[in-house]
């Protein structure tokens, strides 16, 4: 398991996508109270993060956002996300489709 | 288990992650060959699952995805928290406005 900056977790989660155009790819994601190794008492009120993981099967990477970080995150992450399920998800049979 | 509907998922999940806010985890599985996506919400004792392969469901995925950055990095929004049972209700114009201002908008009491 490879613990990622957010950024470079995103171009990996990109490539992740684009390798497996016959496999799956699952992100999973939760609320984490892991702390960075040096801070031995956990503060509960603070820093909580979000934790999240992509793994196709064979490879697994993870990330950590804070509370600063998760609103460009999150809109990135939908932004490749939605990249990588436009093409293959069905088209509506109506002619109003995205 | 499956919830048919949307917006029983989307409320559901919510509860459940409200429950539990640190066993309950959110997963997004993406089956590239077979064009399906599975959401998942579970705290290990009750699983909710949603299915879909149409494109249109696309924007589902990122309302319920944006939802659960905010409440997951943040815990407690308890703002967002009350918007989301409102948005359930009015399902269309509120995840477009939720869309566009990126999980963070702007109270709306009736």
């Amino acid at each position: 398991m490879v613990l990622l900056e957010p950024d470079p977790f995103l171009s990996e989660l990109h490539k992740m996508y684009e390798r497996n155009k016959n496999g799956s790819v699952w992100i999973t994601m939760k609320r984490s109270n892991m702390k960075p190794r040096k801070t031995k008492k956990p503060d509960p009120k603070r820093e909580y993060v979000c934790l999240i993981r992509a793994n196709d099967g064979k490879r697994h990477i993870s990330t950590t956002v804070s509370p600063t970080q998760y609103a460009k995150f999150s809109q990135s992450m939908v932004i490749i996300m939605k990249g990588a399920m436009a093409d293959t998800l069905k088209r509506k049979e109506k002619k109003k489709d995205k | 288990m499956y919830v048919e509907d949307f917006e029983a998922f989307y409320e559901q999940s919510v509860a459940l992650y409200q429950a539990n806010p640190l066993a309950t985890r959110y997963t997004i599985k993406f089956r590239h060959s077979e064009g399906k996506v599975v959401l998942k919400v579970t705290d290990d004792r009750t699983c909710l699952k949603f299915k879909t392969d149409q494109q249109v469901d696309l924007r589902k995925i990122e309302r319920i995805t944006t939802i659960f950055f905010p409440l997951m990095a943040c815990g407690e929004l308890p703002a967002e928290g009350q918007d989301a049972a409102a948005t359930a209700q009015q399902a269309p114009a509120a995840a477009a406005a939720q869309a566009g201002a990126g999980g963070k908008k702007a109270r709306r009491r009736g």
